[in-house]
């Protein structure tokens, strides 16, 4: 502490108005935090792993077609003669189906590929409006206080208190399956998780004197709590949003599972594996591929968040991570 | 010296509720941070206000920001009183006056890069954009010594000092006419301290500003000040021109502080007299009767537990020198041991008096 503050003199002595000696400071590049954080994360080769492997996945979801048209299989063509065994059963992996066929002779690789664009898309969108509502909820919460701050702290505690998966098959249910009802009910009970966690942190930002500092400017809240406070959180959030998007994608999987997911045709991992349990025993291929795809790319979305928090929080390494849970 | 004060303080009082021990009922405790504070700032003047820690300097500063609303009193600005203004009728008079806080460290966004951070006046208040906002916030910069090529770093990439200019820049920037100075130097390495004090005093000398400046370090205030008032336990014991409070303190409370200065001279200091207050500051939840000071006051007598004394000039001194004391000292007298003269036993039950007069505190 001492030896460093004594290594960096002030620039200017107080007395006079000359300026500080401007050779070293052109050349030293102003880093900040995000930059050293994306350069940490960078040095991280299970993460960098990662992140190609969820690179790969999204190129698949997007180029599904081409998949399709590559196979010559459209998604939700029944090859009922070549994909079907003479006992009415699927076919193993060939050079015609590359990971076999499902239950009504469908091309799996093909489902699989159109899967990813419904895993992805959910796991995304809703993590998005979960990140979005969680983040306002607990800014609010957290820095307006008082009567705002006791509604918003007892619905979170409300809301983490219900069972989701329960409410969300109960819900799921009623308003119906679709895609956009598995974001809205994913959406609505996930932000809470998030709430709190920025709230935590905003409750110790806003005794900070930087806030007072703006205040005394005349800032109003809303400047105070998005300009001020809001980046000062925003690591969390972005920790907590990488490690939030397998779970909506393994919640949609579920529900899609337990049959309340996005009606039949319609390829996604979570039916796939739904349709495939009565065929274990036969069509090893059939459960082992879609479960693979889910497998893979919720593993690369965990590890790649777990070098998110590494990278922005260096001195906690991963062992501890695991340790503290979240 | 006898223009209309910039800033008038009258009877200024700031209570923070403190949470009982028991569940139901029991009375509401306030802690008295500022509890009948007169004090007049005149344009152009630096104001020194001394006091231990937890006296209350830094939540009168507060006050004087509205960064805490006033329990009761009435704070007057320009002749305006700014104490019940609305949050939209301050805009206009927080950009007259402006804080700089004590902790270099706290008080800078770690996450904002310097020059947004002092080009923040600029953008709450709409004044400059854009390219011209930079040239303004570099201008700022190179004035408070830093270097402007700086503007893209992060508070974090500056030593103590540095920091502090970054928040002086920020403070200055609306030109205000009055800067409250809360523990400006406090935090910083003594070299750097008189770097930072001198940058002040120029910066008062270029724009006329007026200074409300407080500090627990009496060389610091003394280097600084016009007049110095004392502050003990949420009240002024003590208010004068600078070197007349040095030279004569009246009250044993500032003879007790200037005593504890250290002097350069080692024959001096061997020969000085030191008073060593006893006791602890007492707590400003429940505090003392009468003169607030006579629990640690050598010179108590019965009247002092009694009588809450007037705050006026005394033993033939100017009307700038105003001491709350009913046994002021006179000039050259010491104060004789450092005991005090009434027992501690006798404070709990007068203690209370001051809560009933509280008036209702509003959160914060």
């Amino acid at each position: 502490m001492s030896e460093q503050e004594m290594a960096r003199t002030d620039p200017a002595p107080g007395a006079g108005g000359d300026s500080a000696p401007a050779d070293t400071a052109a050349g030293i590049e102003a880093r900040s935090p995000w930059t050293l954080a994306a350069r940490r994360l960078l040095h991280d080769k299970v993460a960098m792993v990662c992140l190609v492997v969820i690179g790969l996945i999204v190129l698949l979801a997007v180029f599904a077609p081409l998949v399709a048209d590559l196979t010559g299989h459209p998604p939700n063509q029944q090859y009922r003669k070549t994909g079907l065994s003479p006992a009415g059963l699927p076919v193993a992996p060939s050079g015609e189906f590359w990971l076999g066929t499902d239950s009504l002779g469908r091309d799996i690789l093909v489902r699989i590929a159109y899967g990813a664009r419904i895993s992805l898309l959910v796991g995304v969108i809703a993590t998005a409006i979960t990140v979005a509502i969680g983040v306002v909820v607990g800014l609010a919460a957290g820095f307006l206080g008082g009567w705002v701050d006791t509604v918003l702290a007892r619905l979170i505690d409300i809301i983490l208190s219900v069972p989701f998966l329960l409410v969300a098959i109960a819900l799921v249910s009623i308003i119906g399956g679709g895609l956009f009802n598995t974001v809205l009910v994913i959406g609505a009970f996930s932000w809470a998780s998030v709430a709190r966690i920025v709230r935590g942190q905003v409750l110790s930002l806003r005794e900070r004197e930087f806030v007072e500092a703006s205040r005394s400017l005349a800032a109003g809240n809303a400047r105070i709590m998005f300009v001020d406070i809001l980046p000062n959180v925003l690591a969390q959030v972005i920790v907590y949003t990488t490690l939030l998007i397998p779970v909506v994608i393994v919640v949609q999987a579920t529900l899609s599972f337990l049959g309340l997911g996005l009606p039949p045709p319609t390829a996604d991992w979570g039916g796939m594996l739904s349709e495939s349990q009565k065929y274990y025993t036969t069509s090893w291929w059939f459960v082992l591929f879609p479960g693979l795809a889910l497998l893979v790319t919720t593993l690369a979305f965990n590890l790649f968040g777990d070098g998110v928090r590494d990278a922005f929080d260096p001195r906690t390494d991963r062992m501890m991570a695991a340790k503290g849970g979240d | 010296m006898s223009t209309e004060p910039l800033i008038k303080v009258r009877d200024a009082r700031k209570l923070f509720p403190v949470k009982s021990g028991k569940l139901f009922g029991g009375q509401q405790d306030y802690v008295h941070a500022v509890d009948g504070v007169d004090l007049d700032v005149r344009p152009g003047e630096t104001l020194g206000l001394v006091g231990e820690t937890g006296c209350g300097k830094s939540t009168l500063a507060r006050c004087i920001t509205r960064l805490y609303d006033l329990t009761s009193g009435t704070i007057e600005f320009d002749g305006q009183d700014i104490s019940t203004l609305s949050r939209k009728e301050m805009r206009p008079v927080r950009r007259e006056i402006q804080m700089i806080f004590q902790d270099p460290y706290g008080s800078l966004n770690p996450r904002r890069r310097v020059g947004s951070i002092i080009g923040d006046p600029f953008a709450i208040h709409n004044i400059v954009s854009g390219r011209e906002r930079r040239v303004r916030v570099q201008e700022l910069m190179e004035r408070v010594g830093l270097n402007p090529e700086h503007y893209n770093r992060f508070p974090a990439e500056f030593s103590g000092g540095q920091r502090q200019r970054i928040g002086v820049a920020r403070a200055l920037a609306l030109r205000p006419k009055v800067l409250v100075c809360d523990e400006p130097v406090s935090a910083l390495d003594v070299s750097i301290q008189a770097q930072v004090l001198n940058l002040l005093i120029d910066l008062q000398d270029d724009f006329g500003l007026t200074y409300v400046f407080i500090s627990h370090d009496l060389s610091v205030v003394r280097h600084v000040s016009d007049r110095i008032a004392v502050m003990y336990l949420g009240k002024i014991v003590e208010t004068a021109p600078s070197e007349m409070l040095f030279e004569l303190p009246r009250h044993p409370y500032t003879r007790a502080l200037l005593s504890a200065l250290p002097v350069a001279d080692p024959d001096l200091a061997d020969s000085r007299e030191r008073v060593v207050l006893a006791g602890d500051i007492p707590s400003p939840v429940h505090p003392p009767s009468g003169c607030r000071f006579h629990t640690r006051c050598p010179r108590a007598q019965e009247d002092c537990v009694q009588i809450v004394p007037p705050t006026e000039p005394v033993l033939g001194d100017p009307p700038e020198h105003a001491t709350a004391c009913l046994h002021p000292l006179a000039a050259g007298e010491q104060l004789a041991g450092n005991r005090p003269t009434i027992s501690d036993t006798e404070l709990d039950d007068t203690s209370l008096d001051d809560l009933s007069r509280g008036k209702e505190a509003s959160g914060s």
